[in-house]
Order: structure tokens, then sequence, then C-alpha cells
């Protein structure tokens, strides 16, 4: 019997206190198109990168076709046939399609690069595998989206690559992109390759992937035949749904639209996205990595300007040319980086925390130091901010009290609309809790929130109304009692096209 | 099928107004240094002469070596000179050599021992600034200025900020000596530069450089040791401001204060060279177009009468058009 393509046995990664990877195992045998699925941050990308040698294992063993390899580096796993396909495309952009397919592989005539055999081979390649015309000495910054993917993957053919790892390969494809990735990736298996293929889309797990892996909280918890077990059983195995008291209940009326949208476009990113938030409400908004939920939620605080579609506050049409328009009409962000856009670390609690608001404050130009304290201290005592005082440094803070300062800075400025992007990621489940204590108490205080969050647990829980967005569109919309997160994530990873598609 | 309908990023808008935009610059660039040779050729007299036109070559030798230097900087780091790597500490390390090479050669040790002496010196130069840069991980502007300053203190510390004046037999082939009517000087810019094309544009060395400034994750990725090329890349630049600091001393028979100014007119020429580029990258041949245009720029000026301050002017004035020029090109 031939050994495995790729043996992972007892992985485990460790970054300081968290724990990426618990013991997790990965088997993949040639000739197979392997799944490799789990939510974001069971650990997918994780064992990924320890086996392109971008990050190191606390420990564990791995042998690639029954060769154990101690010290991965990324040239020394390509040496090993292993090639990964990035989900960023990772090409130089001022290359051409030949020197990105052969770079490091350069046909040369003596110390000459033979660039006349490079592009003829590039272009025999690419018509080889994928029936395309392409001048091998386009830029690769010329290139589509669809075009860059083909190019990596034809390096990697290049390069007699033997074991290939494609990370979510289709997420910027559109459907008769993704069509002729599979009928490539068919060919590859049936040449005897391996394929590890890691997507969040269910519906291509099912029809491309012959054994998938499932990830959850960084171990495997399980190895099955998707065709055999369905979506619905690979789901439930990726979020095993137990929750606990950590989402506090409220009792709120919900009252009339603040704001609605209408029509809402942004080109390349979503298209014709229509809602109403209304006063007490908390509308959740969910999709997969790039589905658009976040430029929704940049559009509505003036960081994009839309393309076509509206957006009417209290009955008047605005225009937001900028954050600012929202914050003076009432909108407020609270941003998912809050090291990069939510609060600046290096002043203290109560100077972030007015920030936003230092306009009530001010008097004749002049800032009301008394009234400022007296504002910042009652909402530190609101929040439940663990901090000595309000001169303490944020960065002294730890990250769920800094997401609370966050917090804190918009609710000092009294707005109605809310924005959140992931307020919870990176916290921890104490803080957590506080977050969504807080989030309870906008909305039962007459506010609209919108809530965008990957956590499909926190989104079932939390929300009066969630509208799923795939691929630039809403495509699903359920009301408190119906959401559910298999739900949830059937929809978000395309299951409800997919059955919309058999019946067309 | 239906139901869902990707919404693609549009490429086609702009990517034709791109194209043409590009090719906009590229012209305009070629049409330029074409006017301005017009131009001289009609008002500045003796312009067109051949003794003139060999002089500028030998002239924008000097410039071109340290430029190439500068150029192969750029493309092992990255050509947005507000992101990417550059060597301000060229022109000053230029000085330095020649300082090492005319105090050696006033000591009496002779050219085989003090030519290597100078291109070491560089060479050495040229590893601190790889250090700063890629191991300190210290932002290059800063770290190239530091080192920059570290050797013109050395260069005023050996030569004591006077001339130091050099007789030798090979500074005079250097400096005098012709072959085929062409002088040594311009032949050292033709076979440096035939070089620098081989080794740039057609090995296998040339082109990962290019993909470790093109984008250092993807060269990563690919399985390439950037850290070794950008340190190679700083070493070479010293290298070349060591042979570089030979001819120098060779053209003046010194070694002489103000070598450290030739940074302006090198940064200018390895900029505007990208002008010249299909892909806007740093080029040799663009490279070296761009020093021939900056030298006869200089030349024109002269021979116009022309004060030779609005030389710097000048080249200050093509950096920033340049600079804006590329970037906006790059964004739209």
């Amino acid at each position: 019997m031939t050994a495995a393509a790729i043996e992972m046995r007892s992985i485990n990664k460790v970054f300081g206190p968290v724990k990426a990877l618990d013991d997790a195992d990965l088997l993949v045998e040639s000739g197979t198109i392997h799944g490799l699925v789990g939510q974001n941050g069971a650990g997918k990308s994780t064992i990924i990168k320890i086996l392109a040698g971008i990050y190191r294992r606390t420990s564990g063993e791995v042998s690639v076709f029954g060769k154990p390899l101690d010290q991965i580096t990324p040239a020394s796993i390509e040496a090993e046939g292993v090639h990964f396909i990035h989900q960023d495309r990772l090409l130089v952009p001022t290359a051409t399609v030949a020197e990105a397919i052969f770079l490091r592989n350069e046909p040369r005539i003596g110390p000459f690069i033979n660039y006349a055999a490079m592009n003829r081979q590039a272009s025999e390649l690419l018509k080889l595998y994928f029936n395309l015309d392409l001048n091998p000495r386009t830029l690769i910054s010329e290139l589509s989206t669809a075009q860059q993917k083909i190019v990596q993957i034809t390096r990697a053919l290049a390069h007699h690559a033997k074991i290939l790892v494609l990370d979510e390969p289709t997420a910027a494809l559109v459907s008769k992109e993704v069509e002729s990735l599979f009928s490539v990736l068919r060919r590859l298996k049936a040449e005897g390759l391996a394929i590890v293929f890691i997507s969040h889309y269910m519906s291509e797990i099912l029809e491309i992937c012959d054994v998938v892996t499932v990830l959850r909280n960084g171990t495997d918890v399980g190895v099955v035949d998707p065709s055999e077990v369905g979506i619905q059983k690979i789901v439930e195995m990726m979020t095993n749904r137990n929750t606990s008291e950590m989402y506090p209940r409220r009792d709120v009326e919900i009252g009339a639209p603040i704001m609605s949208v209408k029509n809402l476009s942004v080109d390349g990113h979503f298209k014709d996205v229509s809602f109403d938030i209304r006063a007490g409400e908390i509308v959740g908004l969910t999709g997969l990595l790039g589905s658009g939920d976040k430029e929704v939620l940049n559009t509505l605080f003036g960081q994009i300007s839309p393309d076509a579609g509206e957006i009417i506050l209290h009955d008047k049409k605005q225009k937001f040319r900028s954050p600012v328009d929202a914050v003076n009409n009432g909108v407020a962000k609270i941003p998912e980086d809050r090291r990069a856009h939510g609060v600046a670390t290096g002043l203290s609690v109560g100077e972030n925390m007015s920030l936003a608001s230092l306009g009530q404050m001010s008097k004749n130009g002049f800032v009301d130091r008394k009234k400022e304290a007296g504002v910042i201290d009652g909402l530190i005592r609101d929040l439940g901010i663990k901090t000595p005082d309000r001169h303490t440094l944020v960065k002294n803070l730890s990250g769920g009290n800094q997401q609370k300062v966050v917090v804190g800075k918009w609710l000092g400025c009294n707005s109605e609309i809310y924005l959140l992007d992931e307020p919870t990621v990176a916290v921890d489940v104490g803080a957590k809790v506080e977050i969504y204590n807080l989030m309870n108490r906008l909305a039962s205080e007459g506010k609209g929130l919108v809530f965008v969050s990957s956590d499909l647990e926190e989104v079932t829980e939390m929300c009066d109304r969630v509208l799923v967005i795939y691929r630039g569109r809403i495509i699903a919309e359920y009301k408190r009692g119906e959401i559910d997160a298999d739900r949830l994530l059937a929809a978000a990873s395309g299951a409800v096209t997919d059955t919309e598609r058999k019946r067309a | 099928m239906t139901a869902v309908e990707h919404v693609p990023a549009t490429k086609s808008g702009w990517f034709n107004s791109k194209v043409f935009a590009k090719l906009a610059i590229r012209l305009g660039a070629f049409a330029a240094f074409a006017g301005i040779m017009i131009y001289f050729a009609l008002t500045a007299r003796g312009f067109t002469s051949t003794y003139n036109m060999i002089n500028v070559v030998e002239q924008s030798a000097i410039l071109g070596f340290l430029a190439f230097a500068m150029t192969v900087v750029f493309i092992g780091t990255g050509t947005d000179v507000q992101k990417g790597g550059i060597d301000l500490s060229i022109a000053a390390n230029a000085g330095l050599c020649a300082a090492v090479y005319a105090v050696m050669m006033r000591e009496g040790y002779g050219n085989f021992v003090a030519i290597p002496a100078a291109i070491g010196t560089g060479m050495v130069i040229g590893f601190f600034n790889g250090l700063a840069v890629v191991t300190l991980k210290i932002m290059p502007l800063l770290g190239t200025l530091a080192v920059m300053n570290i050797a013109a203190g050395l260069e005023l510390t050996l030569t004591e900020n006077t001339v130091v004046p050099v007789q030798s037999d090979l500074m005079n082939v250097l400096a005098f000596g012709r072959f085929l009517g062409i002088s040594t000087l311009a032949w050292c810019l033709i076979i440096g530069s035939v070089l620098l094309v081989w080794a740039v544009h057609y090995s296998k060395i040339g082109l990962r450089l290019y993909a470790v400034g093109g984008h250092i994750e993807a060269a990563r990725a690919a399985g390439i040791n950037t850290g070794r090329y950008v340190y190679g890349a700083y070493i070479f630049s010293g290298f070349m401001a060591g042979v570089a600091s030979i001819l120098i001393v060779s053209r003046l028979s010194s070694s002489t204060p103000g070598t450290g100014l030739m940074l302006l007119p090198i940064l200018a020429a390895a900029l505007l060279g990208t002008v010249f580029s299909r892909r806007f990258i740093p080029t040799i041949g663009g490279t070296l177009l761009a020093a021939l245009f900056i030298g006869f720029l200089a030349n024109g000026f002269q021979l116009l009468g022309i004060s030779s301050y609005w030389v710097s002017g000048v080249q200050g004035a093509l950096i920033l058009l340049v600079v804006t020029v590329t970037s906006f090109a790059k964004k739209h």
C-alpha cells in the first residue's frame, strides 16, 4: 500500500494563550479531492499554514508521501511537490503571465533566460489545462481575478505539483469560471494528484469533494463522504449548536422605521440591497467573507459612495459624502478592527470617549472639562469598563474593554442608528456578554442597530431579523423564531440557491 | 442560476483608459526627450558636434553607474519610493570609496590593493544598508539616510575635507584612453550596461529580484529567500559605488569633497527611467536613457549660458513630476 499524500497527525498550535489547533489530524490520499471545512476560527487556515511552512507547529507530525518533514519552509515544501493556491492572489503585478508561471523554474539557454521558450510553454500549458488563449506577455495586473487564479494553478502544474492545496479558490469567481475550474480539478484528480479544497461554499464541497474533514475549535470532528451524509449533517458538525446563557434576552417594542435602504448598489460589491431599520430593532447582516456585508455597512456610514439606490433617514433622502455626514445625521459605527479604526490606543480612556462628542461638551470653542468628566465617568460605570480611571491609556486595557471604549465613544454622542461590524471579534466571553447587554440597552432606548457578524450563533441569538447576503445580494431574510444557525450557514453558503437552481 | 447573479468587478471600463494613459505618458516622455534635444540642437551652438556628444556620454558614465545601482535597489525593493526601498547613501558611499582609494594611493599601496579596498568599502556600506533595512526592519528612507551620514562622516575623517590628488597609469587610461575612437569612460558605460541588461533582464536572478520587489509576499510564497535578495541589492549598490569611485578619481585626478551632491541626479535618473518602460518599472535601458537625458540637459544649459544652479532645480522638478505621474497612472 502506498503512503498517503499528506499525513498530519496530532497537530497542536498555540498562539499565546490561544489554542488554535488541538490534536488535529488531516489525511489526504492521492487521486482524491479532499474538502476542509469549518467555521471561522476553527483552524482551517492554521493547519494549512503549518503545512505551507508559514507557521511552525507546536507539536505533531507531518509527512508527505510517507516522508516525515521536520522543518518546513515555503521553499522546502514546494520541493516535495506541494503547491498552495492562496486565497489572496499572490502574484507579482508587474510580471508577465509567463514570468509568473515560470518564476523559480525559468527555461534557460546557458546563463540567459529563454524568453521565447518561456512564452511558448506558458501558452501551451494554459491551452492544455484551461483551453485558454491568453497572451503570455500580458501583465498580471491587467488580468481579471479568475485569470489570475488560473495563472496560479498553471504555475503549480508547471512545477510538476503532486499535491495542490486550494484555499477558497472560488471566492472571487463567477459561476461559469467555477465550472471550468472544477472540470480542471477533476482532470487533475484523474491524473492522480491529491487536491485539498478549502471552501465555505457547501454546495461546492458537495459537488467536487470525495472526502471532507470537518474542523471545529481546532480539532477534526469528523471525516465524511459529503454525498453520503449531505450538507445539513456537515453544517451541524461544524456548528455543534449548544447555546448557553450567553445571550441575554430583551423585550422591546419595535417601532417605526428610522432608516430605509432602497436598491442600494456598489459596483463590484453588492447590488439592489433594500431593507428597513426600525426603532428598537437589531437587524443582522451576515454572509461569507467577501459577500458584500461589510461594504453595505461602510456605504451606510458614508465610507463608500453608492452607485445606485438611496438611503432614507426619517423620511429624508440622505447622501453621505463622508463618515462626518453620517455622524452628523445620527449614524454611528463601531468598526471591526478597533486598533486601526475605532480607538486611539495612545490616548486615555476619557479622551477616546469624548472624541466623537466634543461638540456637545464644549462651550464657546473650549471643552467644558467638568461636564466632560461627568459624562465619561458615567459611561465607564454604565459600561462596566475595567479601568483604574479615565486617565488610563487605552492600550493598557484588555481587548474586550477596548471594544467597550469604542462603543462608549459613540454612546456619548446620542446617535440613532448604530452600525456594528463584528463587535465581538477577538474578545473574551465575559466581554462578549457585556457587549450584548449594551446592544440590548441601545435597542431598548429605541435605537436601530445593524449588526454584521460571521459568528452565526450570536447572529441567531441577538437579532430580531437576519438578512443573508450571498455574492452581493440579499438572498434570504429570517425573522426571530425562524432563525437558526444551520439555516443561516446553508443560505450563506449558497445552498438555498442550489435548491432554487434545481427548481429552475 | 437566475437567483444569484454575481456582480463581477468591472474591469473593462477603466482598463482601456488606464492602458491609454500609460501609453500617453510613455510617448510623452520620449517626445519630451526628443523635443528638448531638438531645441538644444537648434539653439545651443556646438550641441550636435561629435565632440560634444561624446563628452556628454563620458560625463554620464559615472551618473549612469550610480543610477544603475539605484535602479537595482528599486527593482529589488519596489518602485514606490514612499513605501519601497531606496539607497540614499549611494552618492556618499561613492565619495567614501573615492577617499579610500585616493588616500591608499597617496600612501603608496598601488592599484592592486587600493581598488579592492575601495570596492570592498562600498560593499560593507551596502551591507550596513541591508542590515538596517532587512534585519533591523528600519524604513529604507531613514535607514539609508543614517548610513549616508556615516559614509559622509567617514569620508571627511579620511580626507579632512581636502582634495587628495592621485596619479597612476591606470587612471590615465581611464581618463584619457581611447579605443576605436571612443573614450575609456564611454566604453565602461557601454560594457557595464550590457552586463547589467543581461543580469537584470535575462538572468534568473534578475527575474527573481523583480518578483521580490514587485510583491514580496508572492515572492516568498514562490519559495524565494527574499531577505537575501534585498541584502544583495544593497550590497550590489555598494559595489557599484566602489566601481564608480575609481572612475570619479580618474576623471578628476583626485578625491574631491562634494560627491554626495550627486544623489539628486542619481535619483532623478533612476526614477525618470521608469517612465521609459512599458510596465512603468525600473529597467537598465530606461535608466541609461534617463541618465543621458539628464546629461544632455546639463550640457545644453551650459552651452546656452544658463546658470548651472538651475540644473539642480530642474532635476528636483523632474523627480516630483515623475513620482506624481507614475503614481497617478498606477492608481487610475
